[in-house]
């Protein structure tokens, strides 16, 4: 069974996005064990001088490592990702790289209609990045719109068509994270090359 | 013209806070820029709100009072640093002072794309609806390979650099000018609501007594039981008698007026007779609103002038009034803050520079010539008969003051502006 961090996008403590973690977490128990990763005990990333990396830091990058995927979970805040969000995602590329070559799906749930839309193409843009370089599946989109409204009492997704359309691409992500598992011959060569990045030799 | 830079960076040593305080040092003829910090901005949290606090106050407060902003953003990851993200995000949370702003984006980087990416990211979510800032277009200014670009005075090296920085901040300033005349509509008449009558309060008004009376100052004393004499003051950094004080402001080369944000006179530094000064203040003046102390034709001058020292249109603005050469007057309206940025009031100074211009010219052998190229004769000054004064020489008001409600009327004579002149 594979093990995957869910990460959880916000520091709110209301979270919609949160919400749809867990009950991704408990609809899914059966096909994949997943647990929940939270964000905002992480410091303002100030790119410190010493290089060093809080222990918290240091802790999730362990258990990113160690897990087959990430998912995402991003709210859209100002037409992007949050700012804690890419707090994490600062310190996670900051001479330490664990989401080089790792699966990552990006899910996202918002108030309004279109349901984080836009926060989804940035969090795209800031993963792909030289220092990030994850494998994010291709061509998905899990948008949750008008997320207050999307769960019933027990914490389940109301609307059907949602839960099939997640229920698909859950089945697909764990088909990418074989692929990308079999994609091996440039693992080495990417790992190098993260760490090679050394902003003090620019 | 008034602007605000903000780097996208909370590091201790950052090349985009270099580049800001460049631009404000380089280009400090064509623009006022003050350089606001970010540090002490909490992470945003939904659930948390800390809209309230000093460090997003302050921001907001600096923010509104500026013509716009110019923001340097670093590029992390391909976008902007969580750090600026944050800000931008209480920023559109409970409040939206970046509503309307005109926006420029610069950035730094140490590769040579020189935070492209950041800069359209950063665009993009100044462009949403909760922020709702108007961002220049076109115009990139991308500083990449920052870590050669400065040398050990923090100066840009490379001379094209500047000169394109410099056009782009030229079109920058033509650009808030747009924007801001666009937005002008709605604020013009801001300046109304100034209460002359000081009918409101402030936290430190003395309640219940009549401001018109003569003798208001020993009304006010009694209220307070104000201190006098041979009483010790602690102040800001000094201790000092009522006594010490008063000899120590009475022997200032220049006349002092205090006006609160209120709109109530209430001190002057008395050093001589009404007639004998050159804003002519009298004891039994003080207490009163200023609408006591000013014909009637004169307040919507007062109003505008206060109003835009309270909303930060500009902090200090000065006003020449020069007679027959043997005097020049400058009557200087500056604004008074707490240590929280907050409006506290009007201190208005005036002294005759002419001593000091004739005790430099003096001392380092030059004299004053006509300049054949002056839009207007120097001499000529304040009074609305000026042609055309060009607005730095009427009043300091800084360089914005085309813009400010003050410079659209014809130049107010100076009585009409000063804080407390007598009505006589
Ligand atoms: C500062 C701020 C900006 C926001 N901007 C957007 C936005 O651009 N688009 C949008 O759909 N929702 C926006 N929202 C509302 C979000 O949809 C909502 O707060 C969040 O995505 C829900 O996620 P959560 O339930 O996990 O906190 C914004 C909310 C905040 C606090
Ligand atoms: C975590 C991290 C990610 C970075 N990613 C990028 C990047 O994607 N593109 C880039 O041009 N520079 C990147 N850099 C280097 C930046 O150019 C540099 O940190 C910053 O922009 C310098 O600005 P400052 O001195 O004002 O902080 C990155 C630096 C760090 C620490």
């Amino acid at each position: 069974m594979h093990k995957f961090i869910a990460m959880v996008g916000t520091n709110s403590t209301e979270s919609t996005n949160r919400k749809l973690l867990q009950y991704m977490q408990s609809h899914f128990a059966d096909q994949a064990e997943i647990e929940l990763m939270e964000i905002k005990d992480l410091p303002i990333f100030n790119k410190p001088e010493d290089k060093k990396v809080p222990a918290l830091a240091q802790s999730m990058a362990d258990k990113i490592s160690d897990a087959d995927g990430v998912i995402i979970s991003t709210p859209e805040y100002d037409h992007s990702a949050p700012a804690v969000l890419m707090n994490a995602l600062e310190w996670l590329s900051f001479y330490i790289h664990p989401l080089v070559d790792k699966p990552v799906m990006i899910i996202g749930a918002s108030y309004g209609s279109l349901g984080t839309s836009r926060a989804q193409a940035h969090l795209r843009q800031i993963l792909d990045s030289p220092e990030l370089r994850a494998r994010i599946m291709p061509s998905s989109e899990f948008l949750l719109g008008h997320s207050l409204q999307a769960f019933d009492d027990a914490g389940n997704l109301v609307d059907e068509q949602k839960v099939a359309k997640l229920d698909g691409l859950f089945a697909d992500f764990q088909v990418f994270v074989e692929i990308t598992q079999k994609l091996t011959h440039a693992n080495a060569a990417n790992k190098q090359e993260v760490r090679d990045l050394d902003w003090d030799k620019l | 013209m008034k602007l605000v830079g903000i780097a996208g960076s909370v590091e201790d040593h950052s090349y985009n806070r270099t580049l800001l305080k460049f631009i404000a040092n380089h280009f400090s003829d064509m623009v006022d820029v003050e350089i606001l910090d970010i540090q002490d901005v909490p992470m945003f949290n939904q659930s948390d709100d800390q809209t309230d606090g000093e460090a997003v106050q302050y921001l907001k407060r600096k923010i509104e009072g500026a013509d716009g902003v110019i923001i340097a953003t670093p590029e992390h990851n391909h976008t902007i640093t969580a750090a600026l993200k944050s800000v931008i995000e209480w920023l559109s949370f409970k409040i939206h002072p970046m509503s309307g702003k005109p926006v420029m984006i610069v950035g730094a980087s140490y590769y040579d794309q020189g935070s492209s990416r950041a800069q359209l990211n950063l665009r993009q979510i100044l462009e949403s609806p909760g922020v709702d800032a108007v961002v220049m277009p076109g115009n990139e200014f991308l500083l990449g390979d920052v870590k050669q670009a400065f040398d050990d005075q923090h100066n840009l090296k490379d001379d094209r650099t500047i000169s394109f920085l410099k056009e782009t901040l030229g079109k920058f300033i033509k650009f808030v000018k747009v924007i801001n005349s666009m937005n002008k509509k709605a604020d013009d008449d801001d300046w109304q609501s100034e209460d002359l009558n000081a009918t409101g309060s402030v936290p430190t008004t003395i309640k219940g007594l009549n401001m018109h009376a003569a003798d208001w100052v020993d009304q006010a004393t009694a209220k307070t039981n104000a201190v006098t004499g041979n009483t010790y003051v602690r102040l800001d950094c000094g201790v000092l008698t009522v006594d010490q004080l008063n000899y120590f402001l009475n022997s200032m080369p220049m006349e002092l007026t205090f006006v609160d944000a209120n709109n109530q006179f209430l001190y002057y530094n008395h050093q001589t007779d009404a007639k004998n000064m050159s804003a002519s203040r009298k004891p039994a003046q003080v207490g009163n609103p200023l609408a006591d102390c000013h014909p009637k034709r004169a307040i919507p001058h007062v109003k505008q002038a206060i109003h835009i020292l309270r909303t930060g249109k500009t902090d200090l603005f000065k006003l020449p009034v020069p007679s027959n050469g043997d005097k020049c007057d400058m009557h200087y309206y500056q604004a008074m803050h707490n240590d929280k940025g907050e409006f506290q009031g009007v201190n208005e100074f005036v002294l005759d520079i002419l001593p000091i211009v004739k005790y430099y010219l003096g001392l380092t052998g030059q004299k004053l010539v006509k300049d054949p190229n002056a839009k207007t004769d120097a001499v000529s000054g304040a009074s609305s008969k000026a042609t055309t004064p060009k607005p730095d020489e009427v009043s300091g008001a800084s360089a914005d003051t085309d813009e400010a409600p003050v410079e659209k009327s014809e130049a107010p004579a100076v009585d009409e502006v000063s804080g407390a002149s007598a009505n006589d």
